[in-house]
C-alpha cells in the first residue's frame, strides 16, 4: 500500500469514527484500567528497586558490612577492616526489657537491643520523633532511645529509666528515622538504641549470648564503586579470614530480603494486572463488535461504492489501532499518576525515601501486553467485516450469519496470545510462578469461555417452562443476544482469583494463628546461662498444671562449605536456599530428638568421641544432595568444624518445637561457651495473666534471659503477612472492576433490544412486574452460575496452591465463597436492574413506529 | 355497543420546539364489530389515534373507553392488562420477539395472562393463518409476509374483542400486502372483531365499511358505505 493510499484510508477511519467515540467508552476504559494497572504496579516496584539501589549505602550503613553471631571482631580483624575504611561497631541482640522495680504485670517487655559505637550511623542520620540527632545522645552517660510501642507497653516516657540486663538506662526520646532499619531480620519487638558501653553495662553480650557483632565499612570514594570492585572487598575479607565465619553483604544489596519480596510482589500483581487487561479484553471485542454490527450498513456502502475487502479492512484496523493508542497512552499517563499520588499520600510510612522514577521498560512491556490484547480481541470481529456485501443495502438481512473470520485473522490472534505468554515467561523473575499463573489463568477463560457457550445452548434445550417469564428468561439467555458469554467472562475469571486469594489468605492465616499445633510451646526462652538453667527449669515446670521444659544448648554459626565447597558456589533449589545464607541455630546431643525419626545412618553412641558426627534434615539434605557420609563445615565463634554426616532425620518443623536443621555430637561443639534455649509448653492454654506474671517472675530473677511468647512473634508475622495480602487483595479487586466494566458494556449493548422486547411485552398486554420477574430470573441464573463456578475453581486453585506448592493445610472459608456469589450478584443484579429501570421508563411509541 | 368511544381527546407531545398538538379534541365512536379504516397524509395523527386507543399513549386530556372500560385515568399497568383482555395489535415492523419461535411468539400474549392452553391455541391461531408448518421457527428464517401473518396469528390468539393494525402492509410488496390484507379481513368478519385499520393507502381504507380521514390531528372526514 502506497503512503497516499495509508494516509486517505486514514482519513476516511477519523471521518467514519467521527461522533462514535461514545460508543467506545468500554473499549476505552478497560484498555486504559488494565494498563493502569500494569504501569501502576511496574512503578511501584521500579521505585522501591531504584530506592534499595539509591540507598544503598544508607539502608546497610556503609558500602560493606561484615558481620558474625556470638564473637566481637578480634583486635587483628578490626586493623585489617580499619586499614580499608573508616568502620563502626554495631551489636545486636534480643533482651527483655523492663520498668525497674515494678513487679505487675506488664512491666517487661521483648525488644531488638541495638548497640552503637560513637561513629554510627557513618550514613544517614538517625534522629527522634520530633527530629533531634540522638547519634550523640547515646554516648554521654547510660542513655537509650526507644521505639514509642515501647514506652507504650511498659508505661514509660522520656527521661524514665529502664532495665535492660543487669543495668538501668534512661529513655532519652523516641526513635523517629533509624537509617540502617531494613538491614536487619525479622523485628519481633519494639527497637532500643544504646551505646557498646552501655550494653557492656547490662551484662547482656556475654560469650554464648546471641550477640551479632556488625562491622559497617565506609570505604573512601565508595559511592564510586561499582559491582566488580565490591565484590572484590567481599572476596578479600573471605581470603583474609577465611576461617572467621563472617557474613559480607554490600550497599548493591542491603536488604536482600525486601528485595527479594519487592521482586516477587511485583511479578505477582504483575500478572493480576494482566489478568484484568484480559478480563477487559472482553469489553473490548464487545465494544468493537456492536460498533461494527452498527456499522453493517456503512460497510455496505463502502463496497457499494467500490472499496475493496482490504480497504474496508485497513480503515476499521485504523480505527480501532488509534482507539486502542489513546487507551493505552491514558493508561500509561495514569499509572505512573496512581504512583506518585501514592506516594506523595502514604511514602513517609516507608523506611527509606521512594525515588518514583519512570523505567522505559514498564512503560513498553504495559504498553505491548495493551496492544496486543487489544489486537487479540478485536481481531475476531474485524475480520467478520469481510462478510458484509453491498446487496445488504437492497434487502433486509433474512440471517446475519455470524462465520468465522478467514484463518490469517485466527493466526493472528494466535500469535498474539502466544506473544502475550511469552512476555508474561520471559519477563518473569520466578518462571514457575509464571507458568502457573498462566496456565490456570488459560484454565480459567477457557472454563468461563465454555461456560458462555454452555449456557445459552443449555437453556436452548431446557423444556420450555410453563410460567412466561421463566420462558421469557429461558429465551433471553439462549437467544442470540444473550448475555450469558459477557457475563461468564466478565465475572467468572476475576471472581475465582478472589476466592482462590481469599482463600489462600485464610490458609495462611490459620496457619499461623488457629493452626498452630496442639503441643506448640507457649513461650520460647533464649540465653539462658548453664548456671540458671537449672533453676529456671524449676522455676518454668512449676509455673502450671502439665507445664513442660525442653531445653536444647544452642550456639548460631553459619554453615561454610558443603563436602569442601564452598556455600557461595553452591546454587541451591529456592526451598533451600535459607540454609545456606545467614546464621543457623546448632545444638548438639547425646539422642535424637524424641519428634524425629532417623531414615538413613545411624545415631551416634553415648559418650562419642572421635570424629565430629551431624545429624541432618534429611528433607533439606535431599534438596543440597547431601548423603551420609558426607562432611560439613560450620563456622561457630570463628572456628571452622567439619562433621561427618552420620544420619538423616525427619523433621517435624510444623510443630514448632525446638527444631534445628543439625544436630552435632557433643564432643563437637560442648566445650565452646554456649547457652541454653527452653520452650515452655503446656497441655492447655493458661490465663493471659497467668503467662504475663510467669514472664515477669522470670525476667526479674534472670535479667539476661529473653521469653518469646510464640502468640506474639506469630502475630508479627501475621501482620507482614496481612499487608502483602491487602496489597495483593486490592490489585485482584481491579480485576473485578474491569469485569464490571465489561458487565455494563455488554449491559448497554443489550439495552436497545431489551427496551424493544420489553416495549412489545407491554404491548401484548405484560405488566411491569412481569419484565422485571424476566431480567431478575436472568441475572439471578447468570450470577448464580458465574459464582458458583468461580466458587469452585477458585477453591481448586487455592487447594492446589496451600497443598501442592505451599504444602500448608488449607483452611476452607464459607464465608470466602459466600462472598464471591454475593458480589457477582451484586454486580449483575446492580448493572441489571439500573439497566431494567432504564428499560421499564422508556416510551414504547417510538419503538413501534415503523423505520 | 361501543367498541371504543374517544371523548375530547387531546395529545400533546413535548419536543424541543415546544409542545406538540398531535390530536386535537378528538370525539369519535366505533361499535362493537365495525371495520374502520383510518386515512390521512403522513403527520395527521393515525398512528397516534390508534397508541392511545390502544392504550400506548396516554392521552394529554379527555376520555378514553376501550371494550368497556375507561382507561383515562389508569396506569400502565393497568392498561396493559385491558390489552392483555381485549386488544389485538398488528404493526407495519411486524414487531415479533427474535428470540423466539414463531409458536412462541404466538402464544406470548396468553402467557402473560396465565392461560392454560396457550401452545394449543397459538398452534390453533397459526392454522388459521395458514402457518401451521413454521411453528418451530424464528422469525429471522421467515419472509416478510409469513412474519406478518406470525403477527396477526398472534394478535387474534387471545380472541380480542379489538384488533388495530398499522400499515400491515407497509413492509410487504403488493401480492403478499393483498394476502395479509384478505387474512384480516376474513378473520375479522369471521369473528365480529372491531377492526380498526391505519392506512394511507385508500384502496385499503376502501375494503372497510367505515373510513375516517384525519388532516392536521382532527377528523375531516367520516363516510360509512351503505350496507351490501
Amino acid at each position: 500500500m502506497t503512503a497516499a493510499k495509508f494516509a486517505r484510508l486514514g482519513k476516511l477511519a477519523l471521518r467514519d469514527l467521527r461522533g462514535n467515540l461514545r460508543s467506545f467508552w468500554v473499549f476505552l476504559a478497560c484498555l486504559a484500567l488494565g494498563v493502569t494497572t500494569l504501569t501502576g504496579v511496574g512503578t511501584v516496584a521500579d521505585a522501591v528497586r531504584a530506592s534499595l539501589d539509591s540507598n544503598g549505602r544508607m539502608l546497610l550503613g556503609g558500602d560493606v558490612a561484615v558481620s558474625r553471631m556470638h564473637l566481637r571482631a578480634s583486635p587483628q580483624e578490626r586493623r585489617w577492616l580499619e586499614a580499608k575504611g573508616q568502620i563502626s561497631e554495631i551489636a545486636t541482640l534480643r533482651a527483655m526489657a523492663r520498668k525497674p522495680g515494678a513487679e505487675a504485670l506488664g512491666a517487661s517487655a521483648l525488644a531488638e537491643v541495638k548497640a552503637v559505637d560513637a561513629l554510627y550511623p557513618l550514613t544517614g542520620r538517625l534522629s527522634t520523633e520530633d527530629g533531634a540527632d540522638t547519634a550523640g545522645l547515646l554516648h554521654q552517660g547510660p542513655n537509650a532511645v526507644v521505639d514509642r510501642l515501647l514506652g507504650e507497653r511498659l508505661g514509660l516516657g522520656i527521661g524514665d529509666r529502664l532495665t535492660l540486663g543487669d543495668g538501668e538506662v534512661v529513655i532519652r526520646g523516641f526513635t523517629g528515622r533509624e537509617p540502617d532499619k531494613l538491614a536487619g531480620q525479622a523485628a519481633f519487638g519494639p527497637r532500643v538504641l544504646i551505646s557498646l558501653d552501655t550494653l557492656t553495662a547490662t551484662g547482656l553480650a556475654k560469650p554464648g549470648s546471641l550477640t551479632r557483632w556488625t562491622y559497617r565499612l565506609l570505604i573512601p570514594g565508595g559511592e564510586r564503586l561499582g559491582a566488580p570492585e565490591l565484590e572484590g572487598v567481599r572476596k578479600e575479607v573471605r581470603a583474609a579470614f577465611p576461617d572467621a565465619g563472617f557474613g559480607v553483604s554490600d550497599r548493591r544489596d542491603p536488604a536482600p530480603g525486601a528485595r527479594r519480596a519487592v521482586d516477587r510482589l511485583g511479578q505477582f500483581l504483575t500478572l493480576v494486572g494482566l489478568t484484568t487487561l484480559l478480563i477487559g479484553g472482553a469489553g473490548v471485542a464487545n465494544a468493537v463488535a456492536s460498533y461494527l454490527d452498527k456499522k453493517r450498513r456503512t460497510i455496505a456502502v463502502f463496497r457499494a461504492l467500490g472499496a475493496s475487502s482490504r480497504d474496508i479492512l485497513s480503515i476499521y484496523i485504523t480505527e480501532i489501532l488509534l482507539l486502542a493508542v489513546l487507551g493505552i497512552v491514558a493508561g500509561l499517563v495514569l499509572g505512573p499518576v496512581v504512583t506518585l499520588t501514592g506516594n506523595a499520600l502514604f511514602g513517609h510510612l516507608l523506611p527509606f525515601p521512594l525515588v518514583v522514577q519512570i523505567e522505559a521498560t514498564t512503560l513498553v512491556a504495559a504498553a505491548a501486553y495493551g496492544l496486543l490484547v487489544a489486537l487479540l480481541f478485536t481481531l475476531w470481529p474485524i475480520g467478520r467485516t469481510e462478510e458484509v456485501s453491498a446487496a445488504l443495502l437492497f434487502r433486509d438481512e433474512v440471517n446475519t450469519g455470524k462465520r468465522r473470520p478467514r484463518w490469517p485473522f485466527a493466526t493472528a490472534m494466535l500469535a498474539a496470545l502466544a506473544l502475550i505468554g511469552a512476555i508474561a515467561f520471559f519477563t518473569a523473575e520466578d518462571r514457575r510462578l509464571a507458568l502457573y499463573f498462566i496456565g490456570g489463568l488459560s484454565v480459567l477463560f477457557a472454563v468461563f469461555l465454555g461456560l458462555g457457550a454452555a449456557v445459552p445452548w443449555l437453556a436452548r434445550r431446557l423444556p420450555a417452562p410453563r410460567r412466561p417469564e421463566l420462558r421469557l428468561a429461558r429465551n433471553n439467555l439462549g437467544g442470540p443476544g444473550s448475555l450469558a458469554r459477557q457475563a461468564m467472562l466478565s465475572l467468572g475469571t476475576g471472581l475465582s482469583l478472589l476466592v482462590a486469594i481469599a482463600l489462600v489468605d485464610r490458609s495462611l492465616v490459620s496457619e499461623l494463628k488457629g493452626g498452630l499445633p496442639e503441643r506448640a510451646p507457649s513461650y520460647f526462652f533464649l540465653d539462658i546461662g548453664k548456671d540458671e538453667l537449672a533453676p529456671l527449669t524449676a522455676m518454668l515446670a512449676g509455673s502450671g498444671k502439665g507445664a513442660t521444659v525442653e531445653t536444647a544448648p544452642m550456639l548460631r554459626g553459619r554453615l561454610v562449605s558443603l563436602e569442601g565447597v564452598p556455600v557461595e558456589e553452591i546454587e541451591a533449589p529456592p526451598e533451600a536456599e535459607w540454609v545456606l545464607t545467614g546464621d543457623r541455630g546448632l545444638t548438639f546431643s547425646e539422642d535424637p530428638p524424641a519428634s524425629s525419626k532417623i531414615m538413613e545412618g545411624a545415631w551416634w553412641p553415648k559418650g562419642h568421641q572421635g570424629e565430629p558426627l551431624v545429624s541432618f534434615d534429611i528433607e533439606l539434605a535431599r534438596a543440597l544432595e547431601l548423603e551420609v557420609g558426607d562432611a560439613v563445615t560450620v563456622n561457630v565463634l570463628g572456628r571452622n568444624v567439619t562433621a561427618k554426616i552420620a544420619n538423616l532425620r525427619t523433621v517435624d518443623w510444623d510443630r514448632l518445637a525446638i527444631n534445628f536443621v543439625m544436630i552435632f555430637s557433643p564432643n563437637t561443639l560442648e566445650k565452646a561457651p554456649y547457652n541454653v534455649l527452653a520452650t515452655l509448653s503446656y497441655p492447655t492454654p493458661q490465663p493471659i495473666a497467668e503467662e504475663a506474671k510467669l514472664v515477669q517472675r522470670v525476667s526479674t530473677q534472670f535479667p539476661s534471659i529473653t521469653a518469646i511468647r510464640v502468640k506474639d512473634a506469630i502475630e508479627a508475622i501475621g501482620g507482614v503477612l496481612a499487608q502483602v495480602m491487602t496489597a495483593i487483595r486490592a490489585t485482584a479487586s481491579i480485576t473485578l472492576l474491569a469485569g464490571a466494566l465489561v458487565l455494563a458494556g455488554a449491559m448497554a449493548t443489550a439495552e436497545r433490544r431489551r427496551i424493544y422486547e420489553a416495549v412489545l411485552l407491554k404491548t401484548l398486554g405484560a405488566r411491569r412486574r412481569q419484565v422485571l420477574l424476566t431480567h431478575l430470573i436472568e441475572y439471578v441464573t447468570l450470577a448464580g452460575i458465574a459464582g458458583v463456578v468461580a466458587a469452585g475453581l477458585g477453591t481448586l486453585a487455592a487447594w492446589i496452591i496451600t497443598r501442592q506448592v505451599m504444602e500448608i493445610a488449607f483452611a476452607y472459608s464459607i464465608w470466602s465463597v459466600l462472598g464471591a456469589l454475593g458480589l457477582a450478584g451484586a454486580l449483575v443484579l446492580g448493572f441489571g436492574l439500573i439497566g431494567s429501570w432504564r428499560v421499564l421508563s422508556e416510551r414504547p411509541v417510538p419503538y413501534l413506529r415503523a423505520e | 355497543m361501543t367498541a371504543i368511544l374517544l371523548d375530547k381527546v387531546q395529545l400533546t407531545l413535548t419536543s424541543r420546539a415546544g409542545p406538540v398538538a398531535i390530536l386535537k379534541d378528538m370525539d369519535l365512536s366505533i361499535d362493537a364489530g365495525e371495520t374502520v379504516g383510518i386515512v390521512g397524509p403522513s403527520g395527521s395523527g393515525k398512528s397516534s389515534l390508534l397508541m392511545v386507543a390502544a392504550g400506548l399513549e396516554r392521552a394529554s386530556a379527555g376520555r378514553v373507553v376501550v371494550a368497556g372500560e375507561d382507561i383515562t385515568d389508569t396506569s400502565e399497568d393497568e392498561r396493559a392488562a385491558v390489552r392483555a383482555r381485549a386488544i389485538g395489535i398488528v404493526f407495519q415492523s411486524f414487531h415479533l420477539m427474535p428470540t423466539m419461535t414463531a409458536r412462541e411468539n404466538v402464544a406470548l400474549p396468553l402467557e402473560l395472562t396465565s392461560a392454560p392452553d396457550a401452545l394449543a391455541r397459538a398452534d390453533a391461531a397459526l392454522a388459521d393463518v395458514g402457518l401451521s408448518h413454521r411453528g418451530e421457527h424464528f422469525p429471522a428464517e421467515m419472509s416478510g409476509g409469513e412474519q406478518q401473518r406470525v403477527a396477526i396469528a398472534r394478535a387474534i390468539v387471545g380472541a380480542p374483542r379489538i384488533l388495530f393494525a398499522d400499515e400491515p402492509t407497509g413492509n410487504l410488496d403488493q401480492k403478499t400486502g393483498q394476502e395479509v390484507m384478505d387474512l384480516l379481513m376474513r378473520l375479522a368478519s369471521e369473528r365480529g372483531t372491531t377492526l380498526v385499520l391505519v392506512t394511507h393507502d385508500p384502496l385499503l381504507a376502501g375494503r372497510c365499511r367505515r373510513r375516517i380521514t384525519l388532516g392536521d390531528g382532527r377528523i375531516v372526514a367520516d363516510e360509512r358505505k351503505p350496507p351490501a
